[in-house]
This record gives structure tokens, C-alpha cells and sequence, in this order.
């Protein structure tokens, strides 16, 4: 049964993005017509450093199957160096993820906004990944 | 660093100078409650009595930093403690939860402490205090120091203001680490000679056991272990009570959306199927860990708070450790360092990302 429910799972996936960089390159992802998969929800935010990681937590455990966060490359933040803290702070809930086996429903970029195919391109990736992985085990959990 | 060798009635006399000179305006340090051993804030020297008996008694009731957390009043206030209480104190003073001016931070040689409850039952065969030796007996007689201390690497006094290490025949070495500590000396008349407290190869020794401890602790691995672990949690919310860093005036779980009752409650069963109750042990937990993983000195207070003997020691030091890896960072090592999540490289990190 598991086999069966991995081979035709679409996978929920809650992305936060940057206002500045991410979420205009979906954006023109869109508008450029690339194609990636539709399992994405986007949350903006004004920067990666708006990125509370209660935010990712509270995805996880009410049942994403991942979450991603992209944000400007390190030296492009709109406020300089929002990133760079954001960075720390991800490093950190990383780590925490690690113990539990759930870094890899975690993804995180650095995508500008000119880089609408990189965009796309992640998302298919990233959509592929999670389905080898399969449901996350929070879902049906009682938590 | 300038210090002076102090027998107990130089140590108590040094204690109550502090007061009585008025270097400090009051103390936190402990006191003895029959054979107990608890904190108490003193105004009057006289209340000082065989300090050298109950200082260094391996017993822990509180972390004393959560004891004057957030306290903004002039007065100076001088806390005598053990290493992981100092190093709390620290990480507070960065945090801006308490002045550095207005504490004289005195901290003492730990080997290991008990619950408070274990020493208390076991004080005829503990007594006023240990060295490595007599835990390696006791832990033979069934007596066993908290999971914490075992698993501390920092138990020698290095940090804070003025260190008092344990000396041979009952004797102890007072050191001034800052100049504040030094000023305080002074103000003693102490006759003060250069002392090495370094105490390396000590230390060395020290760390080295706390990690091979430390490896054979059960690691968790999965979220079903996780789980398991949490179940009996009723989010009491103690750990965090007594936890010496975490310091929100007004915590998350307290609010509407982290402590939802009722019709939201109702909507998340909805949305869910079930829920757990009482809601959000492993939100609570996970968010927790977070926020004092920088910060977290591994003193095991949490554990000994928690009234439905969860092991928190297994949770919040040892995952707090991993992230403080990563930076590099000892909470309460040095107070002009940066916290971590205040300060940044340009070129870091970048293999956490992916
Ligand atoms: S989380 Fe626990 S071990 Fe860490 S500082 Fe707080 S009370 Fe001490
Ligand atoms: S003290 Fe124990 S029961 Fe209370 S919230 Fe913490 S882990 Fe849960
Ligand atoms: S504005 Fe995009 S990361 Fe700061």
C-alpha cells in the first residue's frame, strides 16, 4: 500500500519566498510560460530574514511534506544583510531538523529575480524529491 | 590573573567584606536548610555562615541566573554559583536581561551535582562536597550525578568576575578574571599574588569524559522517537519556567494561536482528523529548542522542572550542542562575543543550504 500511495502522491509543499528576488522570479516564470509542478504554495515575505522558523515548524508538523524558503543571493539582500542572519538562522534549524530525519523536506535557495528558469527548474527538482521521499510521517500522526 | 589563597574563615570573612564594604549590595548564594541546600539573598553579613561548607555543595536547586533574570535595579548584586549558573548569567547580560555593571559574577569549581532531592536524602554520604573520585564511589553505591553535569564540559570555575577554585586541605583560591573582579578584591585587602588558575590539563580531562558520556546517550533519529519521547508531556510550560535563558516577556505558547482552545482547537482536529492533547508538545518543544539553541548552557534545570520526569537533558542540551557547533559558539564563554544569531560572516554556512 505504501508503494501505491508513493507512486501517484502529489506532494504539498509550502514555500516562503522573498518579495524582492523569489517571488518575482516565479513570477516571471509565469509569465515566461515554463512549466513546473503546481504542488507549491507561496507564502511572500518582505526578506529572509522575515523567515521566523516557527514558520517551517508549524508547516511540518500540521503535515507539509516540505517546505522550501528562497530567498537573494548573500551580497543581493534589498536591506543588505537580511540574508546573511537568515542564513544563520536556517543553518540553525537545520541542525535541529537533522535529529528528527527531516532536513530533507527542508529546502532552501538563493534564486534573484532575473532567474525565473532557475525557479522553474528548482521546482521541479525539488517536487521530485519529495515524492521519492514520499508522505511525510507528521501527516497522520496524532500530534 | 591576581588572586589569594583563603582558608574557610578568610573565605567567609572575604563573603561578608563584600557586603560590609560595599562592593556588592546585596548576595544570591546558597544556604544551608538542615541537610537541603537552597539560594538565598542576602542584605546582612551576619546571614553569611560556613560559606565554605554549603558554596560548593554538589546539589542543584535552580539555576540562580533564572533567580535575578530581568532585574533592572541599581543596586549591584554579587551571585555566587557554579559554572553553568555564571554562564547563564553571561549569555542574560547579552541578551540585555540583566546590566553588566550591576553584577559582580563569582563563580565556583563544580565536579558534578545531584538532583536536589538525591543530596538531600544522601547528604551522610555525599556531604559538603565532591571531587571526581568520590562520584566515581557514589555512582558505585547506586548515587548518581545529574545526566547534565555528567555531560558538562565546563565544570572548572573560568568564568566571570572572580573565580573560587577548590585548593588542597580544605583551602580556596580566590581570582580576580576582570577588573571588576579585581577592584573587588582589592576593596578586600586581600594580599593578591599571581595565581595560574589555567588548570588545562585539568580541563582537558574534564571535556574528554563529558564527550565519551555524552556519546553513549541515546540519540533520537526520527520523528517516532520524538513522539514517544514528548508523549507524556502535559506543556506545563516548567522547562521553560525555569529555564535560565529563556527570557520572553510575553511567550508565544501563551498567546492565542500557540495555546488555541475551543473552536480553533476544533478546526485543527478538522483539518487533521485528530489532535493531540493537551495541544502542541512537540510546536512547544521543537520552537524551544530553537530558541535557546545558541544559548543553551546544558544546565538541566528543564529536566529537573518537568514533573512528568521527561529526560529533557537527552532534548535540549544535546541538540543545542550540534547548533552551537556549527558557530563555533559556547553560551557564556566570553560576554564580548557576539550571540550568534546576531552577527554574520559574508562567507558561511553556504553547505547548510540546499
Ligand atoms: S534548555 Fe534546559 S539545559 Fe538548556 S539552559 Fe534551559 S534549563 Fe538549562
Ligand atoms: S516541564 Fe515537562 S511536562 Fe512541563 S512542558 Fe516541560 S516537558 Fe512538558
Ligand atoms: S530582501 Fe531578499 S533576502 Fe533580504
Amino acid at each position: 500500500m505504501g508503494e501505491e500511495i508513493k507512486g501517484d502522491f502529489e506532494p504539498k509543499i509550502v514555500g516562503f519566498t522573498c518579495n524582492w528576488c523569489t517571488y518575482a522570479a516565479a513570477d516571471l516564470a509565469g509569465t515566461s510560460r515554463k512549466k513546473y509542478p503546481p504542488n507549491s504554495r507561496i507564502i511572500r515575505l518582505m526578506c529572509t530574514a522575515r523567515l521566523d522558523p516557527m514558520f517551517v515548524l508549524k508547516a511540518l508538523l500540521n503535515g507539509a511534506d516540505g517546505v522550501f524558503f528562497s530567498g537573494c543571493h548573500p551580497g543581493e539582500c534589498h536591506y543588505i544583510k537580511g540574508n546573511f542572519y537568515g542564513r544563520r538562522r536556517i543553518a540553525a534549524l537545520r541542525t535541529i531538523l537533522q535529529q528528527f530525519g527531516l532536513d530533507d523536506r527542508f529546502k532552501s535557495y538563493w534564486i534573484s529575480a532575473s532567474e525565473g528558469e532557475k525557479f522553474a527548474n528548482t521546482m521541479k527538482a525539488q517536487s521530485e524529491e519529495i515524492k521519492k521521499l514520499g508522505p511525510t510521517p507528521l501527516r497522520g500522526k496524532i500530534l | 590573573m591576581k588572586g589569594a589563597e583563603l582558608n574557610s574563615d578568610d573565605l567567609e570573612g572575604a563573603l561578608k567584606g563584600l557586603l560590609d564594604k560595599g562592593v556588592v549590595d546585596c548576595l544570591v548564594m546558597p544556604h544551608r536548610a538542615g541537610k537541603a541546600v537552597s539560594y538565598m539573598l542576602v542584605k546582612d553579613a551576619d546571614k553569611i555562615e560556613s560559606p565554605a561548607s554549603v558554596i560548593f555543595a554538589p546539589s542543584f536547586t535552580v539555576n540562580a541566573a533564572n533567580l535575578i533574570k530581568g532585574w533592572t535595579i541599581k543596586e549591584k548584586v554579587g551571585i555566587v554559583a557554579k559554572p553553568c549558573e555564571i554562564r547563564a548569567a553571561i549569555e542574560l547580560i547579552k541578551l540585555k536581561q540583566m546590566d553588566k555593571e550591576s553584577v559582580l559574577l563569582i563563580t565556583v569549581d563544580c565536579a558534578g551535582t545531584y538532583t536536589n532531592q538525591v543530596y538531600t536524602e544522601h547528604y551522610a554520604d555525599i556531604g559538603d562536597e565532591v571531587d571526581s573520585a568520590k562520584i566515581k564511589e557514589l555512582d558505585g553505591k547506586g548515587i548518581t550525578i545529574r545526566e547534565s553535569c555528567a555531560i558538562c564540559e565546563n565544570k572548572l570555575a573560568a568564568v566571570g568576575d572572580i573565580i573560587i577554585a577548590k585548593g588542597a586541605g580544605g583551602n580556596v583560591t580566590v581570582a580576580g578574571l576582570t577588573a571588576m573582579g579585581e577592584e573587588a578584591l582589592s576593596a578586600l585587602e586581600l594580599s593578591l599574588e599571581d595565581k595560574d588558575l589555567e588548570r588545562a590539563a585539568e580541563k582537558e580531562k574534564i571535556a574528554a569524559e563529558a564527550k565519551a558520556k555524552l556519546d553513549t546517550l541515546p540519540q533520537m533519529g526520527s520523528v517516532e522517537a520524538l513522539e514517544e519521547f514528548l508523549q507524556d508531556c502535559i506543556v506545563c510550560k516548567n522547562c521553560r519556567d525555569m529555564c535560565p535563558v529563556c527570557y520572553c516577556k510575553e511567550c508565544f505558547f501563551e498567546l492565542p494561536l500557540g495555546k488555541p482552545t475551543g473552536g480553533d482547537l476544533l478546526n485543527l482536529a478538522e483539518l487533521r482528523g485528530a489532535i493531540g492533547l493537551p495541544p502542541g508538545q512537540l510546536f512547544y518543544h521543537m520552537t524551544r529548542v530553537y530558541h535557546v539553541s545558541t544559548t543553551c548552557v546544558g544546565c538541566g534545570a528543564c529536566e529537573d522542572a518537568c514533573p512528568k520526569d521527561i529526560p529533557l537533558t537527552r532534548f535540549y542540551p544535546v541538540i543545542t550542542k550540534k547548533v552551537q557547533d556549527i558557530f563555533e559558539y559556547v553560551p557564556g564563554k566570553d560576554v564580548e562575543e557576539p550571540l550568534p544569531f546576531t552577527a554574520y560572516e559574508e562567507d558561511e554556512l553556504e553547505d547548510k543550504l540546499r
